[in-house]
């Protein structure tokens, strides 16, 4: 009972944060408003006793992801920009759009019920997720990694101020 | 314990609401932002099915899911960055220079 308080909670924090990033007008109050989101699915993480994504979201979203925004919006400073205009049909047919295929979808569950699984057990525990991931998962876990290097070379790469002038 | 369908509608809302903001918004860091929302909304959804099956797997896509959004995010700033550096905007309409 107290686990399912706690869950309402942190969802209803999750969900006026997330309105709040989209509404916003400021950048930096957008990313302000992230980062409560993002710490608000952590506590939901938790609530579902996923402690150790609960531990990454907070790392490496709320340490990394939100502090990285920060400072792009400082070197862009999006303060001196033209605010964004866009006529009231278009942009009235893009919220309504997203929001009637999740409140359809929403209904449809809430109305049918989630078919019954087979055995629900308790927590997941640390030990059964590290086996199945180095066992089953290892091939894409190496491959992550060498997403994040490539990742890391192209950033640089594209975020560089000079070409480099090559002799060829 | 906490009904399967309250996480998926949780995650279906934040979904929702980060497609919106990247459908609507024209600031390129704000879609950004918008698309971190959306990412999280389907970790929820991969976590509470994980959790409903008793089985790693959905902790351990929700991670892999997590790497990419960090290798997205990391890329696409550096595309903001050199875009800014030519155009002095972040704005989405300055990008239709682009089409061919």
């Amino acid at each position: 009972m107290i686990t399912l308080a706690v869950f309402a909670f942190f969802a209803v924090l999750a969900l006026a944060a997330a309105v709040l990033v989209v509404v916003q007008k400021n950048a930096m109050r957008s990313v302000l408003y992230l980062a409560f989101t993002v710490l608000a699915v952590a506590g939901v993480f938790f609530t579902l006793q996923a402690e150790y994504l609960g531990a990454i979201q907070i790392l490496v979203y709320g340490g990394g992801i939100v502090v990285l925004y920060i400072f792009v919006i400082i070197i862009v400073n999006l303060k001196e920009l033209v605010p964004e205009r866009r006529p009231l049909l278009p942009k009235l047919v893009l919220i309504v759009v997203p929001v009637a295929v999740g409140v359809e979808v929403a209904y449809l569950l809430i109305a049918r019920g989630f078919p019954a699984a087979g055995a629900r057990g308790g927590g997941l525990g640390f030990e059964r997720m590290a086996e199945t991931l180095f066992g089953s998962y290892l091939f894409p876990f190496e491959l992550a990694s060498v997403l994040l290097l490539a990742v890391l070379v192209g950033a640089i790469i594209i975020a560089r101020r000079k070409l480099v002038h090559d002799p060829d | 314990m906490i009904p399967i369908e309250a996480v998926l509608v949780l995650g279906l809302l934040l979904f929702a609401i980060g497609l919106v903001g990247v459908l609507v918004r024209k600031n390129l860091v704000v879609m950004l932002m918008s698309l971190e929302l959306l990412l999280n909304g389907a970790n929820v959804i991969l976590v509470g099915l994980g959790r409903r099956l008793a089985s790693p797997r959905g902790a351990i896509f929700a991670l892999f899911v997590i790497i990419m959004a960090v290798s997205e995010a990391a890329v696409g700033f550096a595309l903001v960055l050199a875009y800014f550096r030519q155009k002095k905007s972040s704005d989405v309409d300055a990008l239709d220079d682009l089409k061919g």
